[in-house]
């Protein structure tokens, strides 16, 4: 039975560049139509009056409305606001994560002792400590930062303790066999063997950060994207807060896409 | 234990410069303990090959982190120059038997890690490491990462890693034991070419017998659990050496002569492994 396997084998590797390409295009094309199919239920649920028009507007008025959002400045002010959030809670949890996974994974008697907290807190929902952060850092920019470098620190130290422990045990060998310092140890063995982790911790680590730094604005705030939200939600403006949450989807995925590439991680 | 010297090899006759002074290594205690190294002793001397052979679970790799500093707790002595190691010392360059390139280093970055280490400038780190990888046949392959590269070559890089931090002593594992007979070798070729253009002493851990006298001057046969020394054998075939050596009547004497303390050995391991596998299987 196993034989029957392998002789089936040349030939599917044979076809397997032309078969990708042509399953790529047909995923895409499943893609696109699922969009149409989407785009055209939603439309036809519109114009059939079965639901309010205000909860379900029309493809063209949120359209209409994404081209008003883009050309308000007040839409790049709070965009800057966000993005500052994220970027600052990422570098602040994934520096404080990369350390403390770094001595978790280093210290076996430390990450015995330290690491099944760190995995019992990784799940809870951090926005249970938002009250916390507005009491120490005010409603301002930096409690959405404090809070989304909480939700990401987690991310980041699991796996780069994991990856630690991960690396291959000969390359320490050879450093210590060369007599390298602790410092060219940490350096030039553990963090390069430990890019790959690392890396997709931080991948990982920003899609928390984006998550958290939306989810208090829209708690509590005065600036942002998710304070924007809430704001076009508070008059009502339907065809504006979907053309919004459309604009923060695609703004989350290229971010997502261009920290994949930047990072060589994968999707 | 002789010290005569091995006029032949033209290896200075000087001051040992590694000794193994009853070296003991137990893993374990109590009745479950297990004696890895039950004191060996042996000496190499400058420009000397020496080779250690026993069947597997005599204790040499054991032996081979004691004496790279790998594994400091032990007793007896290793003494280099008459002085104990304490961790890994300078004077020992070491190549593990594991696949031991960094995979994020191209070949050259590679060979040039120890000369990084010690803070050598970029130029001449790149200008020794360029030399060893010449002298192990490389050249041409700088630039390409380990993935890139056969086992044998691989193998190669790890050798020239070791050998561009200047070893007193190149202190080798099974360096071949995953690669094929012929690649084997001519890897064979190339370590004595470099030992005897370098002078380069020399202590290899091996299972390998034809491995063992193609290159040594002489051999320490250990005896299967616990790893005694059971013999030192001199290998006085001509120098300079290349694998040709193989086919010749004194090189299969000496396979015979070693094989027959070696046999016993092995049979005797293999015995152990099999009433082990026997008890689990009732078990």
């Amino acid at each position: 039975m196993a034989a029957t396997g392998q002789v089936k084998n040349p030939t599917a590797t044979m076809g397997f560049a032309a078969r990708r390409s042509s399953d790529a295009r047909s995923t895409n094309l499943i893609r696109i139509i699922l969009l149409l199919v989407l785009a055209g239920s939603w439309e036809a649920l519109s114009r059939s009056g079965l639901l309010f028009r205000d909860v379900v507007p029309s493809i063209f008025s949120i359209w209409a409305a994404i081209w008003k959002l883009l050309s308000t400045p007040a839409f790049y002010v709070n965009l800057q606001v966000t993005a500052w959030e994220i970027f600052a809670s990422l570098a602040i949890g994934a520096g404080l994560g990369i350390a403390v996974g770094i001595v978790l994974g280093a210290n076996r008697f430390l990450g015995a002792a330290f690491e099944p907290y760190v995995y019992y807190l990784a799940p809870t929902p951090r926005i249970i400590f938002f009250p916390v952060m507005i009491m120490w850092f005010g409603v301002g920019i930096a409690s959405k930062i404090a809070l989304g470098a909480l939700s990401c620190f987690f991310t980041v130290a699991l796996s780069t303790a994991g990856g630690m422990r991960e690396v291959d045990k000969v390359l320490i060998r050879v450093g210590r066999s060369f007599r390298a310092t602790s410092w060219q140890m940490a350096t030039k063995i553990y963090l390069p063997a430990m890019r790959a982790p690392v890396l997709n911790g931080i991948r990982l680590g920003f899609g928390t950060a984006t998550v958290t730094a939306l989810l208090a604005e829209t708690k509590l705030s005065n600036q942002g994207l998710g304070f924007m939200i809430m704001q076009i939600y508070s008059r009502f403006d339907m065809p504006s807060l979907y053309g919004l949450l459309i604009i923060v989807f695609i703004l989350a995925g290229v971010g997502n896409l261009i920290l994949g590439k930047v990072t060589g991680t994968s999707a | 234990m002789t010290l005569a010297s091995t006029a032949a090899t033209g290896a200075t006759s000087g001051q040992p410069q590694l000794v193994i002074d009853n070296v003991f290594k137990q893993f374990g205690e109590g009745p479950g303990a297990v004696t890895a190294v039950d004191h060996v002793s042996f000496d190499v001397k400058p420009g000397e090959f020496v080779s250690v052979i026993g069947p597997s679970g005599c204790g040499k790799s054991t032996l081979f982190n004691i004496i790279g500093g790998l594994l400091d707790e032990y007793s007896g002595n290793v003494l280099i120059e008459r002085e104990r190691i304490a961790g890994p010392h300078k004077a020992v360059g070491m190549v593990f038997q594991e696949e031991s390139t960094f995979p994020w280093r191209n070949v050259i970055d590679n060979v040039a890690f120890p000369l990084e280490l010690q803070g050598v400038n970029k130029s001449e780190r790149l200008d020794r490491a360029h030399h060893f990888i010449d002298l192990v046949g490389l050249k041409g392959f700088e630039k390409l990462m380990p993935s890139a590269l056969s086992g044998g070559m691989r193998q190669r890089v790890s050798i020239a890693r070791t050998l561009v931090s200047g070893p007193q002593i190149l202190l080798m594992d099974e360096p071949f034991a995953a690669l094929d007979e012929q690649t084997r070798l001519l890897l064979g070729d190339k370590i004595t070419q470099i030992q005897q253009d370098l002078n380069q002493t020399t202590l290899l851990i091996t299972h390998n017998l034809t491995e063992a006298v193609q290159l040594s001057d002489r051999i320490v046969v250990m005896t299967y659990r616990p790893g005694k020394v059971k013999r030192i054998v001199n290998i006085d075939l001509p120098r300079p050496r290349t694998s040709d050596v193989v086919s010749s009547d004194a090189f299969g004497h000496y396979v015979a002569e070693i094989w027959a303390d070696l046999r016993e050995e092995a049979s005797r391991g293999m015995a152990d492994t099999e009433s082990a596998r026997r008890a689990s299987n009732r078990g």
